[in-house]
């Protein structure tokens, strides 16, 4: 890589380190300073003067937490929402996707358009409303209330359709001569064509839903259907008084995702920045 | 707009003659008909229930049919009345000046850092982006604490210098800039991985062309760099700002708006109006004002930041 790119060069390439490094810090630290603080004692977090390390590392803190929190059930919940909101997604993305752009249909301009609209509807928007049809369907504190409204995303359809778009269109035609039926076309062409497209939707809905709190807060009572953010706030008030189990119960929901998320960094980096730049 | 450009007028429906292009035609009915429904039932239908509901007074358990008609005076009252809306409002603004800002300066200096001639480019860049991938809930946890006023470990750092304690996020003063500096942590990765991406899709030519020049490093930021940079920063700024207006999830887990309501955000208090006080139409009313607002800042960045010709 060429440095010519960056007016920063005159800077001495040790005081580049030196902000690279200071900026990681502040970056790693909460991370670090939540672990240090979910292996204290109740009581060394309050001392003063502080300390900034456990006098011995409490790793019954952790055991502590699964008494009174549902860990396990906690990811299930969030494993298996997210999971279907993204199967939802992917699928029905690239389903009307390939139909935007591959097919001559009355009105499809017209339903691009109408897609191209709610795009740019912001969530707040409709928050009340879907929360009354769902509360009419009988779904308040069910998965089906957590999940149906995420299936499908406007700008899923959007980016999928410019995917496609630019597929050869003789790919299509080839197939059809050979006999292939439209669905067959779509599974077994199409679709292979645009997994990159696919990896990044999924993985930004993956995520965004993973994180969700707003509408899972609105949906979800029981404990039993609570998502991982909902852990984290019940958690909030049950460990008011533990700051040190509270850590405990963050870094159990958190580490494991930066972990994957270490793992798969290339992947996301670089389907972050393909659909940055197409958008 | 795509390859089989219709001749036609797009509102003209254009029915194939074959029978093998009517089946396929159904076919494509076939694949957009789901998200079409779903789009209609969970986004068109509601945006538009919205507005209605936003001239109406309604607790949400009142039939729909039997809701009060009241005209724009939800409007008005949040307009002139409502002294925390206004404030939510002012919040809200200054919570996105000082993110948007301070995100789209950090992020452009840490890519064009990690743009140069630098050893760790990867491990960097995975450091910077942790907290973009964490969920803001875990986050506003963790600041919760970092920043608490009697046992967090800022306030330890300060004191061990022999200062005064700060309250940071339960002070009147300082809860909302210490929310703007956790949206900066959370969002910074971000942006640096955007302008990354984008400074890496610069053509070298123009750099090598400015050299023969004589152009020095600064001349080539000003006038490579930064104009070819446009369309990024445009990205950049559209959506932190969309994003950073809507922010609820930070500051409902960190301050729920306290003290004083000196953190209140404009959703947070829709929410509070809505699901706390069941003033459905008032809240409804506050959403369509700050979407107005949303799509208006929107314009007017396009506008301003739109490419030009390379000379401003």
């Amino acid at each position: 890589m060429s440095d010519h790119s960056s007016p920063l060069q005159p800077m001495g390439s040790a005081v580049k380190y030196l902000v690279l490094f200071g900026g990681a810090f502040v970056m790693v630290f909460p991370f670090v300073w939540m672990i240090i603080a979910s292996l204290m004692t109740a009581g060394e977090i309050q001392l003063r003067p502080p300390v900034w390390l456990p006098a011995e590392p409490q790793f019954g803190n952790y055991i502590d937490l699964t008494e009174s929190i549902p860990i396990g059930r906690l990811y299930f919940n969030s494993l298996f929402t997210s999971g279907l909101i993204v199967f939802g997604v992917l699928l029905s993305s690239s389903l009307a996707g390939f139909a935007f752009a591959k097919y001559r249909f009355p009105g499809r301009e017209a339903l691009f358009y109408l897609i191209l609209a709610t795009m740019m509807i912001p969530f707040f928007v409709t928050l009340i409303p879907v929360f009354f049809i769902v509360r009419q369907l009988g779904w308040i504190d069910t998965y089906q209330g957590l999940v149906v409204p995420g299936l499908t995303s406007a700008y899923g359809i959007f980016l999928m359709r410019q995917f496609i778009v630019s597929l050869p269109d003789e790919l299509i035609d080839a197939a059809r001569i050979d006999g292939a039926s439209e669905l067959r076309i779509f599974w077994r062409i199409v679709l292979p064509l645009v997994k990159p497209a696919l990896a990044t939707l999924g993985t930004f809905t993956f995520i965004g839903s993973w994180n969700a709190f707003l509408w899972p807060l609105l949906v979800i009572n029981s404990r039993e259907l609570m998502t991982l953010p909902l852990g984290i706030n019940s958690m909030k008030s049950l460990y008011a008084d533990n700051t040190n189990l509270l850590m405990a119960g963050t870094a159990v929901a958190v580490i494991p995702m930066l972990f994957v998320f270490i793992f798969l960094q290339r992947y996301f980096i670089k389907g972050i920045a393909l659909t940055g730049l197409k958008g | 707009m795509s390859s089989h450009a219709s001749k036609t007028a797009w509102w003209l429906p254009e029915i194939p003659k074959s029978a093998l292009m009517r089946r396929r035609m159904l076919w494509a009915y076939v694949f957009v008909s789901a998200p079409i429904v779903a789009l209609l039932v969970f986004l068109l239908g509601p945006i538009l229930f919205s507005g209605w509901v936003s001239l109406h007074r309604w607790d949400m358990l009142s039939p729909v049919n039997e809701m009060p008609w009241r005209g724009l005076s939800n409007y008005s009252y949040l307009l002139t009345k409502d002294p925390v809306f206004l404030k939510s409002l002012g919040n809200t603004f200054l919570f996105a000046i000082g993110g948007v800002g301070a995100n789209t300066a950090l992020g452009l200096g840490f890519a064009l850092l990690l743009n140069s001639r630098i050893r760790g480019r990867t491990v960097w860049r995975v450091l910077y982006f942790m907290p973009v991938i964490t969920a803001p809930l875990a986050l506003a946890v963790m600041f919760s604490f970092i920043f608490n006023r009697n046992y967090g470990v800022v306030n330890n750092v300060i004191t061990a210098f022999g200062l005064p304690r700060q309250p940071f996020l339960s002070g009147p003063s300082q809860a909302l800039m210490t929310l703007v500096f956790i949206a900066i942590y959370q969002y910074v990765g971000y942006y640096i991985v955007i302008f990354l991406a984008g400074l890496q899709g610069i053509p070298q030519d123009y750099y090598d062309a400015a050299q023969v020049d004589g152009a020095g490093k600064w001349q080539e930021f000003r006038f490579i760099t930064l104009p070819l940079l446009r369309p990024v920063m445009l990205f950049v700024v559209v959506t932190n700002t969309i994003g950073a207006l809507q922010v609820f999830d930070l500051v409902f887990a960190t301050t729920g708006g306290a003290p004083a309501n000196s953190s209140m955000t404009v959703v947070l208090h829709m929410y509070n109006t809505a699901f706390k006080f069941s003033r459905m139409g008032r809240a409804s009313a506050m959403a369509f004002i700050l979407f107005a607002i949303i799509m208006l800042i929107t314009i007017v960045q396009v506008r301003l930041l739109r490419d030009r010709t390379y000379q401003d």
